[in-house]
């Protein structure tokens, strides 16, 4: 579909056109942000939910447990209530360490990537006698107990007397006002109609709500959450806010947002920066396994099964095993590959990547030289 | 009385009056008061003028022997003696005449003063009588709100400031609190019934640092003073559990005083015996609550509270003692299970006897249980007009939901329709 | 409970007839209605056996009229032999569950009628104001 390519070419040139005036002055309340929504002929359904997607976009969230079970002031309690306490035997206490991580799991559970939905227009019958009955429509709803709201049957009577199943936002307002979804509001919250305050939240870097609310607010096919999450998405990118939304839902769609329309060398950047090597790598595989376009795939796909089981590195290491430094070595060289034949910013991963070099060295210099300072070498 | 008081005060002026409206009469204008001259004489002198003040308030104010041992001439009825002398100045009087040589000099500047009438100041009389009032009237000592104890200006509950230094050593940033002041009879051979002070104060920096103590002495305040210093003498340290808070629950008594004190949450505040707020906030507590039962008595509830609080494990304790683990759950976490103390060994589920108490609370509250009443209904749920009040009440129900939704939608409150039918808008004005 | 839900107490008698009808809640000037299936011969201001749905007659503010049904229980009721009233008819064949009630064409044709005649006047009128500038 031409729309969406031309959609797809216009990110990727505002993002360039942003990385190369090294973010500088981005204060302008109008932001040049061209919303982008999963239209094209390609659903990116299939991929989200394939296994090994759903795994690197997991791993690339970066789960930090004391964010993810942060104290949250948008929970149901209005006050703070006593902690309680238990004594645990060892094997108790990691029941309760597997149910926490069963926890965070659904805490974690990203947001579906979907196609947008198909305009509803089915005609059930037409009675012209039917005509001047009413100048008004009727719109007849099934309560029926039990029935989702999906599937639930949602009718219209037109004044010119054709009988019609309704379309998604009218399905969508009738679902809320008989079965109503807390949280969601039948006409669009202004925070979302109101492109002021919608832009004043991105500025406030808000970005965490707003995605929340837009959950609540919108089903994942629809238009308009797609547009609101693509902006949000493309503002998060362009500030380079990535650790805002890190061990939060929204980071896996967000990468598979940026790696979808091919322009994730921001995050690459970004994390050769913090020196986290081995998510850059997955970050490789995730785009292979989007588009299949990278050129030393076979080295990736090795490396990603490797580096999936390893710990997540929430701070920087202080010791290094042999294992480590010859994976990291192993990455580093990927990667090398990767910006000299794939990256759209070549001269600034490249630095990145020769910054983190000089660094690992170091370290790798001084873990040995400890280990053989206590004499395990 | 004041009926009598009011009789009294004009009878008191009646001489006074009669003089100086007859001198000035004679000094002024002798010729046109001729005609109102009378010959009749006057009787100058009667029981008000014949005797002096200090007799005459005398047989006013004082009580019969007898009626003083029945506690007569006491309390709020009393008369007071009062300076009724008080603000007149020889010379100034009713009619504002200027007498040089007594109200004013003689010469100013270079001018001789002449003796003149002056215009009336209306307000002189109002003055007089608001002077003298201000005498009679029993001011009680008031205090600020912030200076205030439990119970209007009585001490309990009053801060004393922080102990007196001992050596070179201030007691910085300490603060003491009256927690009870009463008086003792004793019984002595000489001199019969004596009456002593005894005052129990708390002190403490707000920081973990606080300790109570007694004073007793014939004085109320020296009796503080003791009890204070006494106080800052007998310091005890105790751990605050993330600085807002005490480790966990505890059982604590002294004699028949029974006190059930709670761990609570941020934010929560001190629901407990007004002493026991007191101590908390001078050790630096500031969630807790806490239950009394049985005895009242108030000292031994400061004891017991000490007690318990000194008697408090730390997690680190509690876990050596039970060699397990103990975790944390916090309901804003959702519940993350976050390990406070671990113990060098941990037992197995084998090793735990069938009957241990493994419940946290029932083990540091040595198996006692707070007894909560049963919640009776309010009083007026059972009557009738009850019913009716919900029958009312029901059609109201959403009411305020819907307008508050209705002025995020429109700013006021109004629907859609009122676009199309406006309604008459009421001048707010008028 | 303060008052019996307007959504049904359940109490029936079985053998009695029932009848599904409309009944009015809302308040002064703004009429809104349940549709509940009650016994024939009860009085609609005493509590129901069962709500089936509800029928705004008011139309919101996209121009629309909303009507909730509960076709499950409709279904069940019509078993047992429930009497529908013409209104909830009229409703029920609207929205393509019933055939259409022949009311609904007739107070389609006569609105049609009365429009067309109303047209027709305002024709007539203009012509004969035309007619009257002419002269």
């Amino acid at each position: 579909m031409s729309l969406f390519k031309l959609f797809q070419k216009n990110t990727k040139n505002v993002i360039n056109h942003y990385n190369n005036l090294q973010i500088t002055a981005i204060s302008s309340r109008k932001l040049s942000i061209l919303p982008s929504i999963y239209d094209g002929e390609q659903d990116p359904g299939p991929k989200f939910f394939s296994s090994g997607v759903q795994a690197l976009l997991k791993r690339l969230t970066r789960p930090d447990f004391a964010k993810v079970f942060r104290k949250r002031t948008n929970s149901n309690l209005s006050v703070l209530r006593t902690p309680k306490y238990k004594f645990l035997t060892d094997e108790e206490l990691k029941a309760e360490m597997s149910k926490a991580n069963q926890t965070a799991a659904r805490l974690l559970q990203m947001p579906p990537v979907v196609k947008v939905h198909e305009p509803i227009n089915e005609v059930l019958s037409k009675d012209p006698a039917l005509v001047g009955y009413d100048t008004s429509k009727y719109l007849f709803t099934d309560i029926t107990f039990g029935v989702p709201n999906e599937h639930r049957l949602i009718v219209e009577r037109n004044p010119d007397g054709t009988l019609q199943n309704c379309d998604h936002d009218t399905r969508k307002r009738l679902n809320q006002i008989y079965f109503p979804m807390q949280g969601r509001k039948v006409r669009e919250p202004i925070m979302f109609a109101d492109e002021e305050k919608f832009n004043g939240l991105l500025e406030a870097e808000k970005y965490e709500y707003i995605l929340d609310r837009a959950c609540i607010q919108y089903e994942p096919d629809e238009p308009n959450y797609q547009k609101i999450t693509s902006i949000t998405y493309q503002h998060v990118d362009m500030k380079t806010n990535f650790n805002l939304l890190r061990s939060t839902r929204h980071f896996g769609p967000l990468v598979f947002y940026l790696t979808w329309h091919q322009s994730m060398d921001n995050l690459m950047l970004e994390l050769l920066q913090s020196g986290i090597v081995r998510e850059a790598v997955l970050l490789m595989g995730l785009r292979h396994a989007i588009h299949e376009d990278i050129t030393n795939a076979d080295e990736v796909n090795v490396l990603v099964p490797q580096i999936l089981p390893t710990p997540v590195q929430l701070t920087k290491p202080e010791t290094l095993s042999e294992e480590d430094i010859q994976m990291d070595n192993k990455c580093v060289d990927c990667i090398a590959k990767y910006i000299t034949n794939n990256s759209a910013m070549k001269s600034q991963q490249e630095l990145a990547l020769q910054g983190f070099r000089e660094d690992y060295q170091q370290l790798v210099d001084l873990s040995r030289g400890l280990k053989k300072a206590h004499g395990n070498a | 009385m004041s009926l009598k008081l009011f009789s009294l005060r004009h009878l008191f002026k009646k001489p006074i009056c009669v003089t100086s409206n007859q001198t000035t009469l004679y000094q002024n204008n002798v010729v046109s008061n001729l005609t109102n001259f009378s010959t009749s004489s006057i009787a100058c002198v009667n029981f008000f003028n014949k005797l002096p003040a200090e007799k005459l308030w005398k047989s006013v104010t004082s009580v019969s022997n007898a009626g003083a041992k029945k506690g007569r001439g006491k309390g709020a009825g009393r008369i007071r003696i009062r300076d009724l002398n008080r603000g007149q100045v020889i010379g100034v009087g009713k009619i504002n005449m200027l007498w040089p040589g007594l109200s004013a000099p003689v010469i100013r500047g270079r001018e001789l003063l002449k003796q003149q009438r002056l215009p009336d100041d209306p307000e002189r009389m109002e003055k007089l009588i608001k002077l003298r009032d201000s005498m009679t009237k029993f001011r009680r000592l008031k205090l600020s709100p912030i200076e205030r104890g439990w119970s209007g200006a009585r001490m309990p509950g009053r801060s004393i400031g922080p102990p007196d230094p001992i050596g070179d050593d201030e007691f910085t940033g300490f603060d003491t609190k009256v927690l009870q002041l009463r008086s003792l009879l004793i019984m002595k051979g000489t001199l019969g019934r004596t009456r002593n002070y005894q005052a129990m104060v708390v002190t403490g920096n707000g920081q973990g640092l606080a300790g109570f103590g007694f004073g007793k002495a014939k004085e109320a305040t020296a009796a503080l003073r003791k009890a204070k210093n006494r106080a800052g003498k007998k310091l005890m340290h105790f751990d605050i559990y993330n600085g807002h808070t005490i480790f966990h629950d505890f059982f604590t008594a002294f004699g028949k005083s029974k006190i059930f004190v709670q761990k609570k949450n941020e934010g929560y505040g001190l629901c407990c015996h007004r002493a026991i707020k007191e101590i908390c906030q001078a050790i630096g507590i500031k969630d807790l609550r806490a239950k009394v039962e049985g005895s009242n008595n108030l000292q031994h509830i400061v004891k017991a509270f000490f007690i318990g609080l000194l008697q408090q494990r730390t997690h680190q304790q509690l876990a050596e003692e039970k060699k397990l683990h103990l975790v944390e759950y916090k309901a804003e976490n959702e519940y993350y299970p976050t390990v406070v103390a671990s113990p060098s060994v941990v037992r197995t589920k084998e090793e735990i006897p069938k009957d241990e108490t493994l419940d946290f609370i029932q083990y540091v509250m040595n198996d006692k249980v707070i007894l909560k009443r049963k919640k009776f209904p309010r009083f007026y749920e059972t009557m009738p007009h009850y019913d009716i009040f919900l029958k009312k009440f029901e059609r109201y129900r959403n009411h305020e939901k819907i307008r508050l939704n209705l002025k995020v939608e429109y700013g006021e409150v109004k629907s859609f329709l009122n676009d199309k039918y406006p309604e008459e808008k009421v001048e707010s004005e008028a | 409970m303060p008052l019996p839900p307007a959504s049904g107490t359940g109490r029936y008698f079985v053998k009695a007839a029932k009848s599904i009808r409309l009944i009015r809640q809302g308040c002064t000037n703004r009429p809104f209605f349940h549709i509940s299936v009650t016994h024939r011969k009860r009085l609609n201001s005493q509590p129901v056996i069962e709500q089936l749905g509800s029928y705004d007659p008011m139309p919101n503010f996209n121009n629309e009229k909303l009507v909730a049904l509960n076709l499950e229980r409709i279904k069940f009721w019509l078993g047992h032999g429930a009497h529908v009233s013409p209104p909830v008819a009229e409703l029920l064949g609207l929205a393509g569950f019933f055939p259409i009630h022949p009311r609904s064409y007739m107070t389609a044709w006569r609105n049609r009628r009365t429009e067309r005649e109303n047209s027709e006047k305002q024709k007539e009128a203009e012509a004969a104001a035309k007619t009257a500038d002419a002269a």
